[in-house]
């Protein structure tokens, strides 16, 4: 065991309600473990066995139980499994891409504890919902509450590189409101992993995309575990915007984008293998776009 | 005397443990080391937190560990052992039980997490001596080779079932994709989700 601390020092809380949380963070200014649906935490048995101070999220329903749709969007518990997410009929029509990533993440077993901000916290640059969550330009909602409100916040604000967010002390992720995209928008989410179930993306990308008359108005990459933070690839996104769709255009942005990229050789994969598929899952999202 | 009206004198886990302690002797170092890595693990019992949950229909009210998972809690506390810890690390399914109605890792939930809701484990399905349509599936279509993944694969398959009570062999493949079998022994697991799926259909109705 790494940890030199007697465990006998360790605190488990597990506050019932949002008060009860936001008075425990205002009591804990360091230091503080928050736990969801732990799928992540358990795995990484160092981080687990050092963790001093467990506030476990699960029984605060603001978190684990808040599912709102709105007319333009949907609230949903930082806490929230992924398979309420997944089977939810308002979600799977306004948010096709967000099912399909949350339905590729791990297995059914792993689905039904996950959570989106489980997976933010964990900030994984391989973390599926990630580039999907950008490319939505979801907005974080971030506690314990100033003045009754939550501090909003944008992913790339939260999530600053691998294993780094910038919560710091008892901050904690309370609820991610993510905007509805146009009924008509074009989307495209595709992971590339050594199986389809149970495995770490090599590569992932999501892309988010609306036509006006025949030109791309508005058009959002964002390429997961290529990159430490995850960013949108915003030179080839600027390369695309304004412009009408065109074969050539496409190989261009293929292109743009294995040089925006930074990948790292790792046990999953090398370095020239995530650039050269970024491109090519591009060109697939792109070509698919072009041709319905 | 018909075989299945026997009174059963001792069960099989009791049978085990007894035959265990009788060859304790011989293993003295290795349970010893077992019991140091045990308590390293656990704080002090002082430091246990009560929680009440129901257990195979059953209410229980237990002390655990702050870190303990589901499935220590099962297997060492509340001596279930059909519940079978392989990865320990939520990739192979082993530990499949179902958590109000979701199939969950059990290897992968804090102890905590339990408090006020319901498991079911493999030890819940059999009604007094009777086993349940998937049990009995799995034993008649060869559901398995080695066997130590099948109590996973079929809590898996219990909770697709209640979700999905008819499945296509696409939607068993979806709904088990978390559950390993290192025999391969997949398409007549598939099969046997399948005919359960059959039995299970004609009983309710």
């Amino acid at each position: 065991m790494k940890s030199n601390q007697p465990l006998n020092s360790e605190k488990v809380f597990r506050p019932a309600n949002l008060d009860e949380l936001d008075a425990l963070a205002a009591q804990t200014a360091e230091g503080v473990t928050y736990v969801a649906g732990a799928t992540d935490l358990l795995v990484q048995e160092e981080r687990w066995k050092s963790a001093r101070i467990l506030v476990d999220l699960t029984a605060v329903k603001a978190l684990h139980a808040t599912l709102e749709v709105r007319e333009n969007g949907v609230l949903i518990g930082a806490a929230v499994p992924l398979s309420r997410l997944i089977r939810h009929p308002l979600i799977r029509e306004r948010l096709p891409i967000l099912v399909e990533t949350c339905r590729q993440i791990g297995s059914v077993q792993i689905q039904n504890r996950a959570s989106l901000g489980g997976n933010i916290a964990n900030a994984s640059p391989a973390g599926d919902t990630l580039p999907v969550l950008s490319v939505l330009e979801a907005e974080l909602r971030i506690g314990p509450r100033q003045n009754g409100e939550f501090e909003k916040l944008s992913l790339d604000q939260v999530m600053l590189g691998p294993g780094q967010t910038s919560l710091n002390g008892n901050r904690y992720i309370a609820q991610i409101f993510i905007p509805f995209p146009p009924r008509d928008a074009f989307w495209y989410f595709r992971k590339v992993g050594q199986r389809q179930a149970l495995a770490i993306s090599k590569v992932s990308l999501a892309v988010l995309g609306k036509k006006k008359e025949e030109k791309i108005e508005e058009i959002r990459i964002c390429p997961g575990s290529v990159t430490p933070q995850i960013v949108r690839a915003q030179k080839t996104e600027s390369l695309l915007r304004g412009q009408p769709l065109t074969e050539e255009r496409i190989e261009k942005a293929r292109a743009a984008i294995e040089c925006e990229v930074s990948p790292i050789t790792d046990i999953r994969s090398t370095t020239e293998y995530r650039r050269r598929i970024t491109g090519e899952l591009l060109r697939e999202a792109l070509y698919l776009w072009l041709r319905n | 005397m018909d075989e299945s009206k026997k009174p059963k004198a001792i069960s099989r886990r009791k049978f085990i443990k007894g035959v265990g302690t009788g060859i304790v002797g011989t293993y003295v170092v290795p349970s010893a080391l077992s019991a140091i890595g045990k308590e390293e693990k656990k704080g002090p019992k002082e430091d246990w937190i009560p929680i009440s949950l129901t257990v195979n229909g059953k209410k229980v009210r237990v002390k655990v560990e702050p870190r303990m998972t589901l499935a220590e809690l099962l297997r060492e506390e509340l001596e279930l052992t059909g519940t079978k810890v392989v990865c320990n690390r939520g990739e192979c399914g082993g530990c499949t039980v179902v958590l109000d109605g979701k199939a969950v890792y059990s290897c992968h939930i804090l102890a905590l997490d339990a408090d006020g809701k319901e498991v079911l484990t493999v030890e819940g399905l059999m009604q007094g001596e009777a086993l349940h349509p998937l049990q009995e599936a799995f034993w008649e279509k060869d559901g398995l080779q080695c066997g130590f993944c099948t109590p996973g694969q079929i809590m898996a398959a219990y909770a697709l079932l209640k979700r999905r009570p008819r499945p296509s062999v696409e939607e068993i493949k979806e709904g088990m994709s978390g559950n390993l079998c290192r025999c391969a022994a997949y398409p007549k697991i598939i099969e046997s989700v399948q005919a359960a799926a059959e039995k299970m259909a004609g009983r309710s109705s």
